[in-house]
């Protein structure tokens, strides 16, 4: 594969060392928490359908349906359990997850975390402990770009989901994180 | 995905890695990445099979490149511990769906670990057929082996900590049979691959790495 760039512009630049990859910051957990609110699903509930915030979301509930979407982050804990696909900027995975993933900036699965599906992200960290099936498309350029885009709504992929048709209706709940009504909302949809 | 999550917790399916116990070096690995053999272009999506289970390590390794990393363990699929029971066909068959990948998908790097060795014959040359029509002239693998009985391989799995260094972390659960292969019957079996360079290491495994033959 890589004879091929023989004599090209682009094989012939930099030295080997200078193409070792760069180490990915280790250790810290992500922080989930750049917008602010936070909207919670809390334990114990349980939604069939689409899930759309403005806001961070914290789920430690269940989610069953075709897609999970957040402008801001994503925080699953270890009692939450997701069957969708999620897009959000920064995704951090301690519970379950059957779908795939698409963070703009960060997917980190933390060692309790469950992962099966296909992965989109600049940076993609898993922890000791963590189980993960599927692939992962890791662009670290990306990063910036999604950064200059103002985070702009994540590409989700064409990849199976497995996911269930949107349901008919939409509706509005109320923030369970503190009724943060000013903030942007959580939007269902009802499977 | 087709799979409920659940399979993850189940025996048969992938366990998470104990923590790594060793590192060790290698002379072969970064040849992968350097000349002679070239060296992943950082603007070109590189595509690379890892048949084992996804390591922190290997995962933050790649995170240097564009790449796309389909994680295949497939050390712990069930089919591959009950092979003998199994005709080519369907040991083909069974390794065909563990390698659904995108249309169009080429694979740039395959590593094999020392999987290769805990295939019989048969399960070789299926998992052979399977494999070939995700290759292209350009990919390259890389792999451990053992040419006798006396070799003994670890239960672990392998990592890539940096270009020159393997990490290794205890596999859970019963150690896969032995099957091993001389050079030239893995030539005969796994005829998509041709030697490229080989390295007798200390334990008697062979670090190998591997070229189409198409």
């Amino acid at each position: 594969m890589f004879e091929k760039q023989k004599g090209s512009k682009e094989s012939s630049a930099p030295e080997p060392e200078t193409r070792t990859p760069q180490p990915a910051p280790t250790a810290a957990p992500a922080p989930v928490a750049s917008s602010g609110a936070t909207a919670m699903i809390g334990r114990g509930i349980s939604i069939s359908g689409d899930v759309t915030a403005d806001s961070n979301l914290k789920i430690e509930g269940v989610i069953e349906g075709r897609s999970v979407q957040s402008k801001h982050d994503v925080d699953i804990s270890e009692t939450g359990k997701v069957t969708a696909s999620i897009s959000a900027k920064v995704i951090r995975i301690s519970g379950e997850v059957t779908g795939d993933i698409n963070a703009t900036e960060k997917l980190t699965i933390a060692k309790s975390g469950r992962v099966q599906g296909n992965v989109v992200a600049p940076r993609v960290q898993l922890e000791d402990g963590a189980l993960f099936r599927g692939s992962i498309d890791m662009n670290p350029g990306q990063t910036a770009d999604a950064r200059s885009a103002g985070g702009s709504a994540a590409r989700p992929t064409a990849l199976d989901s497995g996911g269930k048709p949107p349901g008919p209706s939409t509706a509005q709940v109320a923030d369970a994180a503190g009724g943060a009504r000013k903030e942007p909302g959580l939007t269902l949809k009802s499977g | 995905m087709s799979e409920p999550a659940l399979q993850l917790e189940t025996g048969a399916g992938p366990q998470a890695a104990g923590p790594v116990t060793s590192r060790i070096p290698s002379k072969l690995l970064g040849s992968l990445f350097r000349p002679p053999f070239g060296s992943p272009d950082t603007n070109r999506r590189l595509t690379v099979l890892e048949i084992g289970a996804a390591l922190p390590e290997t995962v933050n390794f790649f995170s240097g490149f564009t790449c796309r990393l389909h994680f295949v363990d497939l050390f712990a699929e069930p089919f591959v511990q009950a092979q003998q029971n199994r005709s080519e066909s369907e040991l083909r068959a069974a390794f065909e769906a563990c390698f659904r990948f995108p249309a169009g998908t080429r694979l740039d790097l395959c590593l094999f670990w020392d999987f290769l060795t805990y295939l019989d014959d048969t399960a070789l040359r299926a998992f052979n057929a399977a494999l070939r029509p995700w290759l292209h002239r350009g990919t390259r693998a890389h792999g451990f082996g053992a040419h006798h009985m006396a070799v003994r391989l670890a239960n672990v799995h392998y990592g890539i900590c940096d270009l020159d260094t393997f990490s290794l972390r205890d596999r859970r659960g019963p150690p896969l049979h032995m099957y091993p292969h001389s050079q030239i019957e893995m030539h005969d079996m796994l005829s998509c691959f041709a030697f490229e360079r080989g390295l007798l290491l200390p334990d008697g495994k062979l670090e190998m790495l591997l070229k189409p033959t198409l």
